[in-house]
């Protein structure tokens, strides 16, 4: 059975095709060497492709990410699989290390596919759709996002109830039922984990009712209504479609907070959410928009500029973490908090609330080596052996950790960060020859 | 003109940012019209891989002779839509870019028929320019494969580790006679066991491992010429008059019989030291150094260490480069005199001063004879400034003085720190350090940017007072041995290396990078890279982080020994040319030279070295001068089109 297995050689092996993931693979190319991009989601661009606009600047995040992944996608020293996943990696000598890694079944032939749409109008199954974050629904034959990357449908394979729609009515047959998983050996010299972060499962807080009220969101929820390629082209609360006039922010939703296990804060949840905010009084010019906080952490170049902007808009910010969420008959919900600046409890009834929910670590990671040991901080995000000098060097010699990998980080220091790993790993392919 | 063209025009929505104030359509609708317009289309992101590709479809198919894109601005995506044009067979310079966002949808938000008036025209000037636009070659120039690194600090020294590992000639020039920077300056770091002496020594090590690696201390550089590629430095290297091999013992009876006391800036004036000096034992170069500006030359030194040498000359050193990687620093915020009782207090210090003592005291911490319990930490000094002053966020500084409020717990025992602040921001794991302070029992009271703590001498003592927030504004007060401004970090005040590349800074006076997100230690200067604090505010691993990107960017426009151009320099019509010497005048590039030709003296452009700047273009009283890719021509039906 082994010797069926495809044996493939590249310089380096990046793992996750987020921003960092990219940028680390681009600095490599751009100096000549070949990478491998591996990707576990069925589009590269990781959370950035997904978000509205960037803090400080208000770029919007697709015209940041777009033409960097069209960069990455094009590039000839790069190639790139999506819908792979990492088995486990082997170190075989300084200069060498094997991964297993096995591509899923796409169930579309993707240089085949011209994204027609026709396959996901056939489709009589539908899901909700993860992309969205739960927003709206999507057929068991779709094209992830519409500025996904391969833009190219998929089969949910899960979902899928083979009745065959989609196969009868795909233009130029590359609906392939027959696909089977992939598995290969790849002979790389460094690898690059650019393995991203999870956001808290808001469900781990139950007291704010997350799941259970229907005016609760998260804020990357939020972002799928605020971005270009918004589900609904308006801000609506799921529990009833009406427009909100009263929204609030919950900072601090699984970060800073020991109960969750996550006592440590979350670096970006402070510059989305007051970013959000300033969204929103552009999209519902009439709503009120209130941030309730434990301290605001505007600490980037342009932060707190940004923060003061926000202020000067009347977004409305409350020196208070909630405690507790109820809801109301009508749908509204009432947050409970204290009052820091007069210390005293109080109620106060909106009609939406978004949960700025924390960074945490993705899981599996600790488990990617065989042989060697990849430490882990105490949180489980990898650890970086010379944090100071080094930052993105790992227990491992050779292997190199890039953006959310190593902790919560906003975009401009994981691009950094990704620089930094895509620099040691260059040194490193020179140095061993 | 030639024959007809045909070209197609993109109009951009950027998902809403231009679509939502100009109307997108309308403009389309406006230029479709034009003779050379074969077609016109709107693109909700014209960059998206699927739009891309759909470009090169439409040139392919309809032999187009050229594209117009109008979308943001050409500094983000000028190079993609090239690169487009390539791929479709094009010349790359057939491509004409048109700014509708920062120029219209951004600018006129306010304004929606206007914004959309001002996009059509802009478009349609971008269509008269693409009327003349025609295939060009760029030219190739030569590449130093060599990068000098301008600070030595710890992003100068890891950048220039980075660079020799990459087989790239590195010349580092520090300003200082030391290596190190501000984190030699430092004791104990935060989240290491190591010291910032260490982490220096560690680091310096490492330099002189590697044959590659020039380092020039106590040089500055002073000047700048020729451009990407082919830089070429000046650097003024000041003699310590030491000569080396000196024997240790007689340095140091040098240090001690110097007669000159001055201010010990290495441990910001807190105490002093002598004009030949070295600011702690293990520093790089191990060699002293003698500060003339201080120095009276009374020779004094020179009778008991032979290896001193007054006579010593600066020295005026040429280097040529391909690129400059800038890692020069920040300067910490010096108070206002009587800010928060600063000089007017004796009890007043700044953290780097604070720092400083916890670094050279032992068993009890003293200030001005008298033992320190209580101590009080005003934030946010200098940073976080409502009008007139630094309106942002120095990053570092509620980490640093959390660190430090620990450490000088741990090390003297019987303190109690009070900190007033702002709200902290020990962002991401530093949470866990903020923590480890409420546990030592550490007190934080806090307060808004308009009711900042006010400091009042009382005997020996100074009364620290503030309307505390997390008390529901109770008026609390502690009566402190000794007050820490928190004071940030600030750009350099000394600018010189800035002003000789003329980098331009940011709104906080720090430099400027191209795009925080896509070029985030580029500058606009062509060649130059920006890495650590001299950016902004940062901490070491940010600032290594940083100048890691920086060095690899800089070693990609060296690596390949040569450097594509834009082939925008100005060219003579012979015939035309009088030689009447204004264009040489005028040329800040000494690009034009005078020469002869069929009897007659004309000009002649120094095509390496011109750079399309177009000052020479409109002193030519005969207009005999032009500028390939941006003709006068080009120019003047720009100007019709947008009348």
């Amino acid at each position: 059975m082994e010797n069926t297995i495809k044996n493939i050689t590249y310089d380096a092996l990046v793992i996750g095709g987020g921003i960092a993931g990219g940028e680390a693979a681009l600095n490599l190319a751009v100096t000549g060497f070949k990478v491998l991009l591996v990707e576990k989601d069925l589009s590269v661009g990781g959370k950035m492709i997904m978000l509205s606009k960037v803090f400080p600047t208000l770029d919007c995040s697709a015209c940041i990410t777009t033409p960097k992944i069209s960069e990455i996608s094009r590039h000839p020293n790069i190639t790139i699989f999506t819908g792979t996943e990492v088995g486990n990696i082997r170190k075989v000598s300084d200069t060498e290390f094997v991964a297993k890694v096995t591509k899923k079944p796409r169930y579309v032939h993707v240089a085949d596919c011209t994204s027609c749409q026709l396959c996901e109008q056939a489709c009589p199954v539908s899901v909700s759709d993860e992309y969205q974050y739960g927003l709206v629904g999507r057929k068991a034959a779709f094209i992830p996002f519409s500025i996904a990357s391969p833009k190219a449908a998929a089969i949910d394979i899960d979902n899928c109830t083979l009745c065959g729609a989609c196969e009868k009515v795909c233009p130029t047959n590359c609906i392939d039922f027959t696909m089977v998983p992939e598995t290969m050996n790849l002979h790389v010299r460094t690898v690059i984990l650019a393995t991203g972060f999870d956001l808290i499962d808001p469900k781990k807080m139950p007291r704010y009712g997350y799941g259970t009220f229907k005016n609760v969101l998260t804020a990357m929820q939020m972002e799928r209504q605020l971005a270009p390629t918004r589900p609904f082209n308006t801000i609506l609360r799921p529990g009833d479609g009406k427009m909100p006039d009263k929204l609030a922010y919950v900072l601090c939703a699984g970060s800073r907070d020991a109960t969750v296990g996550n006592p440590i804060c979350s670096q970006i949840c402070c510059m989305y959410s007051i970013k959000q905010a300033q969204l929103l009084m552009g999209a519902l010019p009439m709503a009120d928009v209130t941030i309730y906080y434990i301290n605001i952490r505007s600490f980037g170049k342009g932060f707190e500029e940004f923060y003061q902007q926000a202020k000067g808009m009347g977004v409305n910010f409350v020196k208070g973490k909630i405690g507790r969420i109820t809801e109301k008959e009508n749908g509204n919900l009432t947050l409970r908090y204290e009052d820091i600046n007069t210390g005293k409890l109080m109620e106060a009834d909106h009609d939406m609330v978004v949960l700025s929910t924390g960074v945490v670590p993705p899981k599996g990671i600790d488990g990617l080596f065989e042989g060697e040991t990849l430490y882990m901080d105490q949180f489980n995000f990898v650890k970086q052996s010379d944090p100071l000098a080094n930052p993105s060097k790992t227990s491992i010699d050779g292997v190199f950790v890039a953006g959310t990998a190593t902790g919560p980080m906003d975009i401009p220091d994981s691009i950094l960060s990704a620089g930094s790993a895509s620099s040691e790993a260059i040194s490193y392919l020179i140095q061993h020859v | 003109m030639k024959d007809k063209k045909k070209i197609g025009v993109y109009i951009c929505h950027c998902g809403g940012n231009i679509s939502d104030y100009v109307d997108v359509e309308k403009v389309r609708e406006a230029v479709s019209g034009d003779e050379i317009v074969f077609l016109s289309k709107t693109t909700m992101f014209a960059c998206s891989d699927s739009n891309q590709r759909d470009m090169v479809e439409d040139i392919k198919e309809h032999n187009l002779d050229g594209v117009v894109v109008a979308s943001c601005s050409p500094k983000l995506h000028l190079t993609t839509f090239r690169n487009v044009s390539e791929r479709a067979d094009l010349n790359k310079y057939t491509y004409v870019h048109a700014n509708i966002r920062e120029q219209a949808s951004w600018a006129h938000s306010d304004n929606k028929m206007g914004a959309t008036e001002k996009a059509i025209h802009l478009v349609k000037a971008a269509i008269a320019k693409a009327h003349y636009a025609e295939a060009q070659v760029a030219p190739k120039i030569k590449a130093e494969k060599r990068v000098a690194v301008v600070g030595a600090g710890v992003a100068g020294m890891k950048a220039a580790l980075s660079l020799a590992d990459k087989d790239c000639e590195v010349l580092l020039i520090e300003r200082e006679p030391f290596v190190g920077g501000r984190v030699a300056q430092w004791d104990t770091l935060s989240t290491t066991t190591e010291t910032g002496k260490e982490m220096t020594t560690r680091l310096y090590n490492e330099l002189l491992k590697r044959d590659n690696i020039t380092i020039l201390t106590n040089s500055e550089l002073i000047g700048n010429k020729g451009s990407v590629g082919n830089i070429e430095l000046t650097v003024r290297k000041s003699p310590r008059y030491i000569k080396g091999n000196c024997h240790p013992e007689d340095l140091k009876r040098a240090i001690e019989v110097c007669p000159v006391e001055v201010p010990d800036e290495f441990n910001f004036r807190l105490s002093n030291r002598k004009a030949i000096y070295k600011n702690y034992p293990s520093e790089y170069p191990q060699t002293p150094v003698i500060d003339m500006k201080s120095c009276t030359r009374c020779g004094e030194c020179e009778k008991v260490c032979s290896s001193i040498d007054l006579s010593e000359q600066a020295e005026e050193l040429t280097f040529n480069v391909g690129s400059v990687l800038m890692a020069t620093g920040f300067d910490s915020y010096t108070p206002a005199y009587g800010e928060f009782g600063y000089a007017t207090s004796d009890n007043v210090i700044t953290l780097p001063q604070f720092k400083r003592m916890i670094d050279t005291q032992e068993g009890k911490l003293i200030h001005k004879g008298k033992e320190v319990h209580n101590i009080a930490y005003i934030y946010c000094v200098g940073s976080r400034q409502e009008e007139g002053g630094n309106t942002y966020c120095s990053r570092n500084c509620c980490t640093s003085t959390i660190h430090a409020a620990v450490t000088a717990k741990e090390k003297f025992g019987k303190i109690n720190n009070f900190h007033f602040n702002r709200g902290l921001r020990t962002y991401g794991k530093q949470e866990l350090l903020y923590a480890d302070s409420l546990r030592n029992g550490d007190i934080y009271l806090q307060s808004y940017e308009d009711g900042p703590p006010t400091v009042t001498p009382k005997g020996d003592k100074t009364i620290v007072k503030i309307n505390d927030i997390l008390t529901a504004g109770e008026e609390l007060e502690v009566a402190a041995d000794l007050v820490v401004l928190v004071t940030g970090m600030v750009p350099r005040a000394d600018n010189k290396v800035g002003s000789l590349f003329k980098l331009p800074k940011g709104r906080d006076q720090f430099f400027n990078e191209v795009h925080m997100k896509l070029r985030p230690v580029e500058t606009v200067i062509d060649g130059v890279t920006i890495a650590g604090a001299c950016q902004g505010p940062k901490n070491i691993a940010e600032s290594v982080n940083s100048a890691l990107s920086a060095s690899t960017k800089s070693f990609s426009i060296v690596s390949k020994g040569e450097l594509e151009t834009e082939p925008l320099i100005a060219v003579i019509n012979d015939d035309k040319c009088t030689w009447c010497g204004a264009c040489e005048e005028a040329c800040p590039f000494d690009a034009i030279l005078k020469t002869e030709k069929d009897g007659r003296t004309i000009a002649q452009i120094n095509n390496s070295v011109c750079k399309g700047c177009g000052m020479c273009t409109p002193v030519c009283e005969p207009d005999a001068i032009d500028l390939i890719a941006c003709s006068s021509a080009e120019i003047m039906s720009m100007i019709d089109a947008l009348a």
